[in-house]
């Protein structure tokens, strides 16, 4: 296998977004070594100027189009690479809007934070567009290389030093799985890019090649049976990496699970579909059940996005089109009502300095403002209407529902109700319950800023959602195996509103 | 108003709730303002709603649709008919009363009007819905402002605050949470009333996913679904498809009606909320399980509707007579009144068992009724609660010397309750027990039983906090005397007597919606025997279609044709 590496600048304009980004985090880590006096705060919001410049870029190419492939189709800019892209930039633009209050707790290397984070960032913008199995190997642990130190940030904390252990003993054993599955593919077929697997013969050495890929995929997003590094990662990390950890790897990951699920294994639906509704059944129960005996705010939400991710789940063991729509609609609203949430614990955190929940007491009293951010943003991730949650999980239904999973949507179902049970328990502690301390909390204007973003975000798409499924609708439209989805929607006949 | 009705109602109490959040709590009236302010302005296209709506013409009029989703194929499909409009009109009215039964609120007074704005909105707008997604969003959306309506506002038993000990609260809390021998806290009440009705919701919630999938026309829209969707004779899990639906829709809903075996959430959250609250929750909210079931079962699967029925009648039984007797024998104003109000709602579903015109007549007008007369027993015991702070009816007694007023009110409120002539609930009870006495003779026995123990229960209640001696420590106790005290009973009264001695257009309103839907119920033709029908007839094409003109024409016997039209005759 010979590459031709020649570039012509129009080429290079598909990369421009990514060009872009390492330009600036370079320039990023420069001024932070040549003006060490720097506030902090400067410094993170030259970082969020760059991101905003990168998301224009994105959101320029997503409406003029521009779209293509790279690198003998290593690299796929199409309009879903696009939509997981702006997804990223988007939630790092957010978490580190929100980091800028935490930064001090940090005692060394307070400027490297902001490149890491953005190097990160730059993976996954990577990951988004991997379209082979070697790219995916190579993004995936470029933007994990960045997590390895992020998760670890705070050096003398002994619980961030275990998350990241245990983060990075996992990751490499996670890497090796990845690495021998794409061998053993590789060895039975002799190829990399997905799009030329479509024809395939299903052998035993490509179905565990391909296990074991989804496996290392799993531990990504955090799927149960893949899940054991989750609640202790997320709970030792600095809290915006633990944010940052939980929504933007999830993006990125699910965009290699669409494109290796709908592309190169589109023939074997009917294998790969019982392999994800077990993982979704086995995702949404585990994290659901865990989470009711969670003392802490991040564990609880640690367990509560696992079963998420089981939701996200049920989207792509549906295997159609609205299924995979249904899927980027989901994330959408799991990122305004996640990042919402862990703002929240910022604030509360950097205020009375804990994460527990008994400490949340009386908050509906002490910040009416984050009691009621937090109470939307968990109403949404319970499915309450009217917020984005609920037709985010009314999407994901009616694409199952349309292809007949009734086990998966029945499990679904009852999780919605176990998972309302430890919302409200958060809900009950914050305004029932009374204050241990009366005194008012002070939040900062960052942290407001993405507490007023997130808020809009999750009550926005769920009072009027269609923009944002026009635009998920058309991002998913390059799959070549989905007809057109407005050819197959029978058009609802008229009625006279004065039947009989 | 006009065409845009029902938007005013809809929205004049969620344009409050957004107004209050911009209002600090400091300025107590001018929230108190706002929030009546908004819930008049929905009171009054609510009555202009009433009787603008023509019940000659009948249907769903003041019809709004608006494109919501197109890949869902939702739309904010607005609409009422006969049956929606006198709910309306009862959740108008009992919001605008519940403004000012809770004018006395002193903490977070601002937040209390923003989530009893949202929640009466919501049961509007499940009222007003004819599309089965809003329907459900609105239905959902009613459940999360009544935890924290119970949860912040709400109070606990008697019998939990008296195992308030330093040592006993870790054992309170956990046996109180699985066994609550009737030793509620607030919390737990307002934990299981959300969990129960979710947990049955989702249930419902099945049952329309069910509906849009085999319907196959990519509509939520219930007028669609009703004029097209084929769901009859669909074999599945050894019975038939539409039964399964049926099943799950009727049990799905009936949870917050609340039928028999599934009502134990209602009395334990009647107890624990503030006044305002419960008299929503058992005016209104309770409605929305009998109204969700006529509109979402009896409009799209009448015909299973027709065979399944009867299992409302059997536990409606239970539900009057198990009801009547907790409240005869239950010691705490709040409960009495809630398990009245769940054994009432077994009359309403005994009238529409019954599929007839007049018992499903009467059953929604009982639904309106019942709004009034439960509505003025929770602001009256919220009254006594907080005047005295105890509902425990054997501590209570001989109030009618501290307050004439409310004893008074008292009186007619049970009358109107217990459905004494001079209250349309008489008017409303006679028709359900009419109806449904060709059908169900058992089961209007069980009710007129009832009525009995109502009057016991009530009666029972009235002289416990009323008459008799008073214990001293009530002496501060005083009356309502201020207009805005006042008002919400006497509104109350004036629609339950009122309605009384001009039903017509309540009955003609009514009446306008239950026709077309018993019609189509009793009438509708098996499916199977009219495929069988088309089979025939494509079979013998126009010679047998001239036999069936002869038939007709001579009515002669010995002209029958051989076999193949049997099945015609």
């Amino acid at each position: 296998m010979t590459f031709s590496l020649t570039i012509s600048p129009s080429d290079l304009l598909l990369l421009l977004p990514e060009i872009l980004l390492t330009c600036w985090l370079c320039f990023i880590l420069i001024i932070d070594f040549s003006f060490p006096r720097l506030p902090n705060e400067q410094l993170a919001y030259f970082s969020i100027a760059g991101l905003i410049a990168t998301l224009g870029c994105l959101a320029w190419f997503d409406i003029a189009g521009i779209t293509g492939t790279l690198f003998a189709n290593m690299f796929a800019l199409d309009r879903m690479a696009l939509f997981f892209k702006m997804f990223i930039v988007g939630s790092t633009i957010l978490v580190l809007l929100a980091s800028i209050d935490y930064i001090h707790r940090f005692k060394f290397f307070r400027g490297e934070y902001y490149f890491l984070v953005m190097m990160s960032a730059l993976g996954m913008m990577f990951m988004a567009s991997a379209n082979d199995l070697l790219s995916v190997f190579i993004t995936l642990e470029f933007s994990t290389l960045g997590f390895y130190v992020l998760v670890a940030y705070l050096r003398e904390d002994m619980a961030s030093n275990e998350a990241g252990i245990k983060f990075f003993v996992l990751g490499i054993f996670a890497a090796a799985l990845l690495a021998y599955g794409i061998s053993l593919v590789y060895g039975e077929t002799g190829k990399l890019v997905f799009s030329d697997m479509t024809a395939v013969q299903a052998t035993p050495g490509l179905a565990i090649g391909f296990l074991l890929i989804f496996a290392a995929l799993g531990f990504k997003i955090g799927a149960v049976p893949f899940h054991s590094w989750i609640p202790d990662t997320y709970h030792g990390s600095p809290t915006p990496v633990t944010a940052f950890l939980s929504i933007a790897p999830k993006g990125a990951a699910f965009a290699i699970l669409l494109r290796m699920f709908f592309v190169a294994l589109a023939t074997f639906k009917p294998i790969w579909i019982l392999l994800l509704v077990a993982a979704s059944i086995l995702s949404m129960t585990y994290g659901n059940i865990v989470a009711i005996a969670q003392k802490n705010m991040k564990r609880l939400l640690a367990y509560s996005g696992i079963a998420q991710i089981g939701n996200i789940l049920i989207g792509l063991a549906a295997g159609t089109k609205m299924g995979s729509d249904a899927m980027l609609f989901y994330l959408l609203t799991y990122l305004f009502a996640n990042l919402g949430a862990f703002a929240v614990v910022i604030a509360v955190s950097e205020a009375i300095g804990s994460e527990e929940i008994d400490d949340y007491s009386g908050l509906g009293r002490r910040s009416p403002f984050l009691a009621f951010s937090m109470l939307i943003f968990l109403l949404s991730l319970a499915g309450v209407p009217p917020l984005a949650g609920f037709i985010g999980k009314l999407y994901i239904f009616v694409s199952a529902v349309k292809e007949g999973l009734y086990l998966l949507i029945t499990v679904g179902l009852i999780n919605v109700v176990i998972s309302m049970y430890y919302y409200l328990i958060v809900v009950k502690k914050m305004y029932v319950s009374e204050p241990h301390d009366r005194s008012p909390l002070r939040v900062s204007g960052s942290i407001k800023m993405v507490v007023y973003v997130c808020l809009a975000g999750t009550l926005a798409i769920g009072i009027y959602p269609q923009p944002v499924t026009d635009w998920v609708v058309s991002a998913i439209l390059m799959f070549s195996n989905f007809p057109d989805p407005t050819a197959a929607l029978p058009v609802p006949p008229a009625v006279t509103p004065f039947g009989g | 108003m006009g065409d845009y009705t029902l938007l005013y109602i809809l929205f004049a109490p969620f344009v409050g709730a957004i107004a209050l959040i911009f209002v600090s709590n400091r300025q107590a009236m001018l929230v108190r303002g706002i929030a009546a302010g908004s819930a008049f302005v929905s009171l009054l296209a609510s009555l202009y709603l009433f009787y603008a709506y023509d019940h000659v013409k009948g249907g769903f009029q003041f019809v709004q649709k608006y494109e919501w989703s197109r890949q869902l194929g939702i739309s904010f499909h607005l609409g009422v008919d006969g049956i929606g409009t006198p709910l309306v009109l009862a959740s108008g009215i009992l919001l605008f009363a519940g403004v000012f039964v809770s004018w006395h609120i002193k903490d977070r007074t601002k937040e209390f009007y923003i989530w009893l704005l949202i929640l009466a909105a919501a049961t509007i707008g499940v009222f007003m819905s004819l599309d089965l997604f809003f329907l459900f969003f609105f239905y959902e959306m009613s459940v999360i402002p009544m935890y924290l309506l119970l949860g912040m506002w709400g109070s606990h038993t008697k019998k939990y605050n008296e195992m308030t000990d330093p040592e006993g609260l870790k054992l309170r809390d956990s046996v109180g949470f699985i066994f609550n021998f009737g030793s509620n806290s607030k919390e737990y009440a307002a934990m299981k009333l959300v969990l129960f009705l979710s947990a049955f919701a989702v249930a419902a919630l099945m049952g329309i996913l069910l509906i849009y999938k085999y319907a196959g026309l990519n509509t939520f829209d219930i007028l669609v679904l009703r004029d097209q969707a084929k769901l009859m004779n669909i074999p599945v899990l050894g019975t038939t498809l539409d039964k399964i639906i049926w099943l799950l829709i009727f049990f799905g809903f009936a949870s917050i009606a609340p039928l028999w075996p599934l009502h134990s959430w209602s009395p334990v959250g009647h107890a624990a909320a503030p006044a305002a609250t419960s008299m929503l929750h058992a005016g209104v909210l309770m409605k929305l399980g009998h109204f969700s079931i006529i509109r979402v079962a009896f409009e799209i699967l009448p015909e299973t509707t027709r065979e399944l029925m009867p299992i409302a009648a059997v536990l409606c039984m239970f539900s009057i007579v198990y009801g009547g007797f907790v409240a005869f024998f239950a010691k705490d104003t709040k409960y009495v009144i809630g398990y009245s109000s769940s054994s009432h709602m077994g009359y309403v579903f005994l009238g529409m068992a019954a599929l007839d015109y007049i018992s499903l007549t009467g059953a929604v007008m009982y639904m309106f009724a019942h709004a009034m007369a439960t509505g003025m027993l929770f602001a009256m015991a919220g009254w006594v609660y907080d005047q005295t702070h105890s509902r425990d009816i054997p501590s209570l007694g001989g109030l009618s010397n501290r307050m004439p007023f409310i004893s008074g009110c008292f009186v007619v409120a049970c009358m109107a309750s217990i459905g004494v002539p001079g209250t349309v609930n008489f008017i409303a009870e006679v028709m359900i027990i009419v109806g449904s006495w060709n059908k169900y003779p058992l089961q209007v026995i069980v009710a007129v039983v009832g009525i009995v123990l109502t009057l016991a229960y009530l009666f029972k209640m009235m002289r416990g906090l009323f008459y008799g001696p008073m214990d001293q420590k009530y002496s501060h106790a005083h009356d309502a005397v201020a207009v805005a005290d006042r008002l919400p009973l006497l509104i109350m009264i004036t629609v339950s007597v009122g309605f009384f001695f001009f039903p017509m257009h309540l009955y003609n309103v009514v009446r306008s919606g239950v026709d077309p839907l018993i019609a189509k119920i009793i009438r509708v033709v098996p499916i199977a025997s009219l495929e069988r029908e088309t089979l025939v007839m494509n079979g013998e094409t126009t010679s047998a279609s001239k036999t069936i003109d002869a038939l007709v024409l001579t009515k002669t016997p010995s002209s029958l044709p051989p076999s193949p039209l049997r099945g015609l005759e």
